[in-house]
């Protein structure tokens, strides 16, 4: 077994919101909580879970967008939780990251090739024959053609600029890109273009991916193992097949379960758990374990006793007092 | 109840006109649940707003009949729109903050909605709203009626949206993508909302998504739409088991599935929706169509039947 590439160890990341003027103070929002795993070199970790959950603050902890506050990161064995801006610099040609809305990330008033050579020019000494040729070649390797190079972003549909967005973060050869949500703003017939590009690139180049998406049945189709997140903290890990094919946590089931099918059949056979209410506030979540307000089997022990992120059956793990047994949803 | 005949919009453009829908034509029946699907820009919000009345762009040309039980639409006056609007139909968006107003407490939105249109008191407009935000499953209505929209989270602001569109009793209710925006879970809970609402009221809904699992949960008969153009009609049962037009069935393709084997990979639709602005001759989805042959460079002409599709695989 090799190295694991990514180690995050019980990161948590806690936001100060208002002020001291405004009624309530200053409150904190524990967006992080206790956030522990690894990733393998050439896998897709899924991070899924409801809007406010975490996961695009995991994502962005986890390229160091955001000081965590408290916890460890360690890539590729080196300690990265406290490197300055500086010390950062070399590792960040070896992490990069695509954001959602493709729209936002790019500057408009720069064409497509200024966009992806930047990243060389900011990385790395090559002359500008040079920065050329690789930039026609990276735009070739996302699919684009090479008249695009002089083009703007608005010139561009919703799939080519997230295109765009994929070639600046491959042009490093980077080691591990975090993607959040990088399809959720596409057309659905244009959305399987870029998950196919994505898997293509990843074999090639053998590039690891976070892959962070509410979309259950897109983060099914890329990831190899599964992180389901609720209100901070990971409820509940495993490969991908086993998480969806029997949760073992009721927020997972509910979850996936609320998912619509196009088909008409499984339509019929899936009982829907129709979970009550919202995902309760991060800055007072509820006490003991943070589902226990909507979840269907929740006991008295559930409201006073926090269930820890426990090893349910090997490469499994979840955290629930009265997690499902495996037979009982296969 | 609803009878739209060849219904266009266009818009006047600097660089020209773009014909955003072109020619749809469709029939919505009493307590009938239509779901129309298309990718972005393929016409479905525009068509629909054009229904309600709400084009206001002075660029905008809107030609064909959209007749509500009986009366014409097209060209009427906006006072008398207003009127109908409101009472008889009414919308819900996919983003519930463009519906409501910030300054506002949400039950002074609903009740000033029933002044509007009943002739009641406000004291008794007021109850009517708690008892609107009730019936859409608002917990403790009495204190959420005094909420500012920007207290309520994403799905409770679409149930007050919600509210708001059944103030009246509408006999029919336009939603767009009234669930696009919020979590799997809230849609779950907003779609059992919807389908409670239909058996409470019999209101018939014309839903507007691009997302063909709501579809399948969801609708009686389906429109899917293409570059302006509705390309298949159909019940839901037939376009789900027999989808006829190429574009219907590479969308249901291109999903991932949640179940069962994973694809290696997924069966994308290759290329992009063409730009309206210079609508090439010929069926609009030839370029990306993998079973496109020498008659695909004519127009496709989608039958009148209940169930039909725009496409010479089809009618040959």
């Amino acid at each position: 077994m090799s190295a694991p590439l990514l180690e995050v160890i019980d990161v948590a990341k806690r936001f100060a919101v208002g002020s001291r003027f405004s009624r309530q103070g200053v409150r904190t929002v524990h967006a992080l909580d206790g956030v522990s795993f690894t990733v393998m070199p050439g896998e897709t970790l899924g991070l899924v879970g409801e809007s406010g959950c975490g996961k695009s603050t995991l994502g962005r902890c986890i390229t160091r967008l955001y000081d965590l506050t408290s916890g460890t990161l360690r890539f590729a064995g080196t300690d990265i939780t406290s490197l300055s801006r500086r010390q950062m610099r070399p590792m960040r040609r070896r992490i990069q990251m695509v954001f959602q809305d493709p729209y936002a990330s790019l500057n408009p008033r720069r064409r497509v090739r200024d966009l992806i050579a930047e990243p060389l020019r900011v990385h790395t000494s090559m002359s500008e024959t040079e920065i050329a040729s690789r930039v026609a070649e990276l735009l070739d390797i996302v699919g684009l053609k090479s008249e695009h190079a002089l083009r703007f972003p608005h010139e561009f549909s919703g799939g080519q600029r997230q295109r765009i967005g994929i070639a600046r973060a491959i042009a490093m050869n980077p080691e591990l890109i975090v993607l959040d949500e990088p399809v959720s703003a596409l057309d659905v017939s244009v959305q399987a273009q870029i998950v196919n590009l994505l898997a293509d690139l990843q074999e090639r180049f053998n590039l690891t991916y976070i892959f962070i998406a509410h979309d259950l049945s897109v983060v099914r189709q890329v990831s190899t193992r599964i992180a389901v997140m609720y209100l901070g903290s990971i409820v509940e890990m495993g490969s991908a097949d086993d998480i969806f094919s029997h949760p073992a946590h009721p927020y997972t089931q509910a979850l996936i379960s609320a998912v619509p099918v196009p088909d008409l059949d499984a339509q019929r056979s899936n009982k829907r758990i129709v979970l009550t209410g919202d995902v309760p506030s991060p800055i007072n979540p509820p006490s003991g374990c943070r589902f226990h307000t909507r979840c269907p089997v929740a006991q008295e022990r559930c409201r006073s006793e926090r269930p820890p992120l426990m090893e349910q059956s090997p490469g499994r793990k979840v955290a629930c007092h009265y997690p499902i047994a495996a037979d009982a949803t296969a | 109840m609803l009878k739209v005949r060849d219904l266009s919009v266009s818009f006047r453009t600097e660089q020209g006109i773009v014909r955003a829908v072109d020619g749809v034509s469709f029939e919505v029946g009493e307590g009938e649940l239509l779901g129309v699907v298309g990718e972005s820009g393929s016409g479905k919000t525009v068509s629909l707003l054009a229904v309600m009345g709400l084009i206001t762009d002075p660029n905008a040309i809107i030609a064909g009949s959209i007749q509500y039980r009986g009366r014409e639409l097209v060209g009427l006056k906006s006072r008398a729109m207003r009127v109908l609007r409101g009472k008889e139909i009414a919308m819900i968006f996919q983003d519930p903050m463009t519906a409501l107003t910030p300054v506002y407490t949400v039950g002074w939105q609903i009740a000033e909605q029933v002044l509007a249109h009943q002739r009641i008191s406000k004291a008794a407009a007021w109850q009517r709203a708690i008892d609107l935000l009730a019936e859409v499953n608002i917990p403790k209505p009495e204190e959420a009626a005094h909420r500012y929209p920007h207290q309520l989270s994403g799905g409770m602001r679409q149930r007050v949206v919600i509210a708001m569109a059944l103030s009246c009793n509408p006999a029919l209710l336009v939603a767009d993508e009234p669930t696009t925006a919020l979590d799997v879970t809230v849609q779950a809970q907003i779609l059992d909302l919807l389908h409670k609402l239909r058996r409470n009221h019999g209101s018939a809904i014309v839903f507007i998504t691009h997302d063909m699992g709501v579809m399948a949960e969801i609708a009686d008969r389906m429109l899917v739409m293409y570059a302006g153009r509705v390309v298949e009609r159909g019940t839901k049962e037939e376009l789900f088991r027999v989808p006829m037009h190429p574009y219907t069935q590479a969308l249901l393709d291109s999903i991932p599935p949640l179940t069962g084997e994973k694809p290696r990979r997924l069966r994308a639709i290759p290329g992009t929706p063409p730009i309206l602005l210079n609508r090439p001759p010929g069926c609009a989805f030839a370029p990306r169509c993998a079973q496109r042959f020498e008659k695909c460079s004519a127009e496709p002409e989608l039958g009148n039947g209940e169930r039909a599709a725009a496409c010479f695989r089809v009618t040959a």
